[in-house]
């Protein structure tokens, strides 16, 4: 009985199929609400339809469903390839898959029958909590099994990042979405926003970078046949992302009734944060220099590149979005919707799906069906994304701008018409990008030429 | 360094750890949770309303928070950490698609919300928030009462300014139109009522305030100004009817004054909002203009006494003392014009 669950690297195939398909579903969700900002009557009184539903569904699909599940999976093969072992229980991982997948589904139904707990990232009903958590703690015990019983004494970097990254996950999610209040989620008052916002930057942060950092890790040497360039910048680069990251939850709300030394550390560390970002660039810069056209030549080796890119730009504008005195303008509109989804796709997206180019015929033993469709994936979503944060910041720095002079808000709204419409168009790329992803790997697991000679890390 | 499972895995556990006792367990001992002077309770229909917010996304749009940037551009007070007290979740929102409501209370009547929740379009044109109608009268109602107690005791205080005019305003439109009218004409102060438009009602002007009054007042005072527009059958009372205003002018010839009172600081106790924040000073007298030409077929614009003229005004002769030209005849004129 449930063979199939027995069957090696199954349950982190399992997580990257889920993660293809939620690239579509996440993705379509995006388009709603998308068009509600074009036309709100559009859908009109149709609620399951409606923004502030479709919304919240879209983000939790896309970060948690699409990039969160593709990560998982990506690292679920590459740990105990490299630690030279098989994973310790494909049965807990598929426990894993399931707890996780339980959660990410329950978003699309609960949400649209209005039933949220409603802070921003931890939206989540404490059931579907309740079930990622035991997502996490399955995957920590899985992984540090594995760990423990590698036949490979040096843990390689990317190892380090992916396990780490559940030992972080686990409590910083029982914290931010105060679980132990199931009933809201939340605790009364002002305090609350500082547990919100502690989970909001360690979603992006501790769950989602490490997770990404770890895929680059792990492809990019692979791709150019040269050892990574420096073990101390990678142990660098490590513990400052844990220091500093979790310091900065509050640059979230720094223009909130908050503390003010709150507000400093974040606005410092947040400074700092530049310096992991730059640290994991460099040291996988200089193990490619040289070796470009590899890069560059690779199906999965352009994606990771052009994902470490807009890391760069990521981590240099949230630097400088921290300040206060930048906040005067960004904060509070689409400015920051651009930096999210640089952040978000651009950065972990772009790796996530990169990961999977170059791992998927590792685990399913077959060649991708199809390198063009690849390359017009990378195409549809690099257009779509690009025209995404140029839109949406020029709407941001409109908005910004016209309130600091003392404009309403209402006056300024039609001012983002044309925005909206190049922003629901744009979109239509990334959603045919995520339409072709997820054929070409149900067409690669089910085409895909065999690759004969197995092939050893 | 060598990274040995014992102290990566130890090693992040105790940073991490050491980040969350400074960053959220420290706050979390040494915050207090103390209501400021403004703060008052929520009662059951406004808490009902607060997880209607929460459950639907609408701090998506809306934040709950006065910034010290807001401040000195329209915001009377910057919110503090007492505001929140006990509310949970503190839903403060990270976007202003729509405007921040944390001193909503009072800005507008129960009606008005109505009209508004129904659909924002009605009483705001150009609205990008969803229609919420699909969530029945009884939520409707719900959510009312808690964007009525926003703000808290300013909120009340305004609620209370509201209350007391809805209920004259309200026997003054049972009166009948005509004494409702010669009731809404006293409110507004002596000086104003003997005041023409200073500003010439040329085309430029009324296409300026043409354009106003459909991204603003379009849905409650109707396409042809009879106040019976969409909201209109949401609100007590509905939408003054223009065009019986000829019959109201003051000393026979005055009306410019009386709209830009009236349109500045809205009608209090009424859905007829203020719209001084967003309209300024040109704006109010063209779409006064607007609304006098259209819809009472007269203006008082540039009769005496008016002052130095402003310096880019054209030479103008007003035409619409007398026999004013028919809706008719003013649209012909705009096609011919384009
Ligand atoms: C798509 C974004 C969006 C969502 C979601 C949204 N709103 Fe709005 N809201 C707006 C915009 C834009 C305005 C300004 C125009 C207007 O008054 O309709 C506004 C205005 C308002 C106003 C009037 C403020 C004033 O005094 O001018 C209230 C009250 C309000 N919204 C309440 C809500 C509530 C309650 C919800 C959730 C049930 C909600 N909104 C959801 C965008 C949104
Ligand atoms: C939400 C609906 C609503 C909107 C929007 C609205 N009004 Fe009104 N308006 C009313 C109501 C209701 C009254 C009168 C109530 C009464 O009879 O006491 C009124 C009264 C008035 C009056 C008073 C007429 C008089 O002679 O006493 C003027 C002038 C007026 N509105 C102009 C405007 C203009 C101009 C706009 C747009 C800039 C506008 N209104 C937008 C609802 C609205
Ligand atoms: C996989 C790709 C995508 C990811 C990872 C992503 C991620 C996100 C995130 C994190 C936010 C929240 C932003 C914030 O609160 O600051 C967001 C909002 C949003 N996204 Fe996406 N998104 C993706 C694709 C799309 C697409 C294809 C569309 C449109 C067709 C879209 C439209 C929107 C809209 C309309 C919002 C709401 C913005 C607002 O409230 O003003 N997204 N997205
Ligand atoms: C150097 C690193 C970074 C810094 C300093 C930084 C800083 C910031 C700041 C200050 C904001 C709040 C902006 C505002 O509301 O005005 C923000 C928002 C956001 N950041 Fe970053 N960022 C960094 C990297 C990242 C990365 C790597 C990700 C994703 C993997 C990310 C995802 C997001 C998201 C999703 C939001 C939107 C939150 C919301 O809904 O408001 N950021 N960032």
């Amino acid at each position: 009985m449930l063979a199939f669950t027995r069957k090696p690297n199954s349950a982190a195939l399992a997580f990257i199929i889920a993660g293809s398909v939620w690239f579509v579903v996440g993705t379509i969700y995006g388009l709603f609400s998308a068009i509600h900002l074009v036309s709100p009557e559009f859908f009109d009184n149709i609620p399951a339809l409606v923004f502030g539903r479709t919304r919240a569904i879209h983000v939790n699909t896309v970060l948690y469903g699409f990039v969160g599940s593709l990560l998982i999976g990506l690292g679920m093969y590459y740990t105990p390839a490299l630690l030279k072992r098989r994973i310790w229980s494909e049965q807990l991982g598929w426990l894993s898959f399931m707890f996780w997948t339980v959660t990410v589904l329950s978003g699309p139904i609960t949400f649209s029958m209005g039933m949220s707990q409603g802070r921003e990232y931890t939206e989540y009903l404490w059931i579907f909590d309740v079930s990622l958590v035991l997502a996490v703690l399955t995957m920590v015990v899985n992984m540090v099994m594995t760990i423990l019983r590698r036949k490979e004494n040096l843990l390689y970097v990317s190892v380090w990042y992916f396990t780490a990254t559940f030992l972080w996950v686990g409590g910083s999610y029982f914290l931010g979405n105060v679980m132990w209040n199931p009933s809201t989620g939340a605790l009364p008052g002002i305090l609350d926003s500082i547990f919100h916002w502690f989970w909001g930057h360690v979603l992006p942060g501790l769950l989602l970078t490490p997770m990404a950092v770890g895929v680059a890790y792990f492809v990019i040497p692979r791709i150019t046949r040269t050892p990574l360039y420096s073990h101390t910048l990678s142990i660098l680069g490590f513990w400052t992302l844990v220091v500093f990251y979790s310091h900065i939850g509050g640059h979230h709300i720094v223009q909130a009734p908050m503390p003010n030394w709150l507000k400093m550390i974040s606005a410092v560390d947040s400074m700092f944060m530049f310096l992991p970002v730059i640290i994991v660039i460099v040291n996988l810069w200089m193990t490619w220099r040289g070796k470009g056209g590899r890069i560059f030549g690779d199906p999965a080796g352009k994606w990771i590149a052009l994902g470490l890119f807009w890391y760069l730009i990521v981590g240099a504008q949230g630097s400088l979005q921290s300040l206060p005195e930048m906040q005067v303008i960004t904060h509070f509109n689409n400015w920051t919707v651009g930096h999210a989804h640089i952040a978000i796709l651009g950065f972990s997206g772009f790796l996530a799906i990169g990961g999977l180019w170059h791992i998927l015929p590792m685990i399913t033993r077959r060649q991708l069906y199809s390198k063009k469709l690849v390359e017009v994936q990378f195409g549809l979503v690099m257009i779509g994304l690009t025209g995404f944060f140029i839109v949406l910041t020029i709407a941001g720095l409109i908005q910004g701008e016209s309130w600091y002079n003392g404009e309403v808000i209402y006056r300024v709204l039609p001012e983002l018409d044309a925005y909206m419409v190049l922003r629901a168009a744009l979109g239509m790329f990334i959603i045919f990008g995520a339409f072709i992803g997820l054929y070409n790997v149900i067409m690669t697991i089910k085409k895909g030429k065999p690759i004969d000679s197995v092939e050893h890390n | 360094m060598k990274m040995t499972p014992k102290i990566f895995i130890i090693g992040s556990v105790l940073v991490w750890a050491a980040s969350i006792s400074l960053m959220v367990i420290f706050p979390w001992i040494s915050m207090e949770d103390e209501p400021s002077d403004i703060w008052t309770p929520m009662n059951e229909k406004e808490k009902a309303g607060h997880d209607i917010y929460v459950n639907n996304g609408c701090h998506y749009c809306h934040s709950l928070y006065v910034r010290t940037i807001d401040w000195g551009k329209g915001a009377e007070r910057i919110s503090k950490m007492g505001d929140y007290y006990q509310m949970q979740p503190a839903i403060l929102g990270t976007e202003r698609t729509g405007p921040d409501l944390s001193q909503e209370g009072g800005e507008h009547t129960d009606d008005w919300h109505k009209a508004h929740f129904i659909n924002p379009r009605y009483t705001n044109p150009l609205s990008l928030m969803p229609s919420w109608e699909f969530l029945g009268e009884k939520k409707i109602e719900q959510l009312t009462a808690y964007m009525q107690h926003l703000g808290w005791k300013m909120a009340d205080k305004r609620m209370a300014r509201q209350e007391k005019w809805q209920e004259k305003a309200i026997e003054a439109y049972e009166a009948g139109p005509d004494s409702n009218i010669t009731w809404l004409h006293n409110n507004v102060p002596e000086e104003w009522r003997n005041m023409p438009n200073p500003y010439p009602a040329t085309d430029a002007a009324l296409a300026r305030g043409r354009n106003i009054y459909e991204n603003f007042c379009l849905n409650c005072h109707g396409p042809v100004g009879d106040g019976q527009g969409k909201a209109a059958k949401y609100l007590d009372p509905p939408p003054v009817n223009f065009t019986t205003l000829k019959r109201h002018l003051a000393e026979d010839k005055y009306i410019g004054g009386i709209f830009y009172y009236q349109i500045m600081n809205g009608i209090t106790g009424t859905a007829m909002p203020y719209f001084k924040r967003q309209l300024e000073s040109e704006k109010i007298w063209d779409v006064s203009n607007f609304v006098a030409v259209w819809f009472v077929g007269y203006t008082d614009a540039n009769i005496e006494p008016r002052g130095i003229d402003a310096s880019y005004e054209p030479e103008w002769e007003n035409p619409y003392l007398e026999d004013p030209p028919t809706m008719e005849e003013m649209d012909k004129k705009k096609e011919e014009d384009q």
